[in-house]
């Protein structure tokens, strides 16, 4: 077994000479410790001494200020996306979304609800979805390290299109939320899109 | 005293007029009554020996065009029988521009269920210290938890509209 790791380890020196920071941020997850819906119920038993997430590097922090990783888990409610843009803004780049469980993905069961957005990827960018109703905790695992190969091939870029069509995401969240108290992340952004499209177009 | 609620079903049918009282009268009892009487009885029954109010609930008889609401009242004081005994106080108001007294004079706690009802069923408890918004978000123009708000429509129309976010490689 030490054997088998230790060859591992220098399979992976390209890579850490390579891209450094790529290999840093992939391996140190700060997951937001933020209760959506029921699948938080998966949450304690992970990072904790059953499935122990620290294994994968996941650690769970307070504040979004802290974090790089957001596990959406489970329903949101139109109340909680307030709050989940809100914590999505304060985290630092780069950060990595994941939505866990089949609601964020088209609603789920709360598929004619009146209170329950249906999909999550119209108001902030998600990276990776776990399917299940509920998922295992091992499949936080299995989303973990197919995060750790969207990292090494620079596909993990959610944080760059929410920079890039920040007014189109904005757009959205103000249809569903009215008006919002908090200032634009990107203030510039929608005059530089619009100069796009007029070049492009 | 081994039932309760037929001692308590007497009592009632003595004080009160055109109630009707179902049940066993050991674990649940089913009271309805005129809507003047609510007040009145909610008063006389925390009085009695039920002084929990564990809930208010509401159902919406579309056929009958009326909302009945459910008082749902248990006892921590009295004997092991009447802890036992849960009573349902029901009633029923007209659908068009409902409105109630608040029960909060009587049992504090009747202030979060009052505002989760006027909130979802549209309901105006009169009296009632602070009637703001408890849970939703949104306006909507029927309070959704009614039978004729079409909550099909409302995803069509609300939430499909909102476009996804494409990219020139494909949706982000």
């Amino acid at each position: 077994m030490t054997k088998k790791s230790g060859k591992m380890d220098r399979n992976n020196i390209g890579k850490w000479f390579k891209s450094p920071g790529n290999m840093g941020q992939k391996y140190s997850l700060h997951a937001l410790y933020f209760c959506t819906g029921c699948g938080i119920i998966e949450i304690p038993p992970t990072i904790t001494t059953r499935w122990d997430a620290e294994r994968f590097g996941v650690i769970p922090v307070a504040t979004p200020r802290q974090a790089n990783l957001f596990l959406i888990t489970g329903y949101v409610s139109v109340k909680t996306l307030r709050y989940i843009i809100r914590s999505y803004e304060q985290m630092p780049e780069p950060k990595y979304t994941v939505g866990f469980g089949s609601c964020p993905i088209n609603g789920g069961m709360y598929w004619d609800s009146y209170n329950t957005i249906k999909h999550l990827d119209k108001y902030i960018p998600v990276d990776g979805w776990i399917a299940g109703c509920m998922p295992r905790p091992e499949a936080v695992f299995v989303a973990v390290t197919h995060l750790w190969t969207l990292i090494d091939k620079g596909m993990a870029t959610g944080y760059l299109k929410y920079r890039e069509h920040y007014a189109k995401y904005r757009r959205n969240q103000e249809k569903i939320l009215g008006e919002l108290e908090w200032p634009p992340l990107f203030s510039k952004e929608e005059e530089n899109e619009k100069s796009r499209e007029k070049v492009a177009g | 005293m081994k039932n309760p609620g037929k001692k308590l079903q007497d009592e009632l049918r003595s004080m009160f007029e055109s109630i009707s009282t179902e049940g066993d009268g050991e674990n649940r009892m089913t009271v309805k009554c005129r809507k003047e009487a609510v007040i009145t009885m909610l008063s006389f029954l925390k009085k009695t020996g039920f002084d929990h109010l564990a809930l208010i609930s509401c159902v919406d008889r579309l056929n009958d065009n009326v909302l009945e609401l459910v008082y749902i009242l248990s006892s921590y004081g009295g004997d092991v029988a009447m802890q036992k005994l849960n009573i349902l106080l029901k009633t029923t108001i007209p659908r068009e521009n409902p409105q109630f007294y608040t029960a909060t004079e009587i049992f504090g706690n009747a202030s979060p269920y009052e505002r989760e009802l006027h909130e979802l069923y549209g309901i105006l408890f009169r009296g009632h210290p602070r009637l703001t918004p408890l849970f939703l978000e949104r306006e909507y123009d029927i309070p959704p938890f009614r039978k004729d708000f079409d909550t099909r429509k409302y995803v069509k129309d609300v939430f499909d509209q909102i476009p996804f976010v494409d990219d020139k490689k494909g949706r982000t």
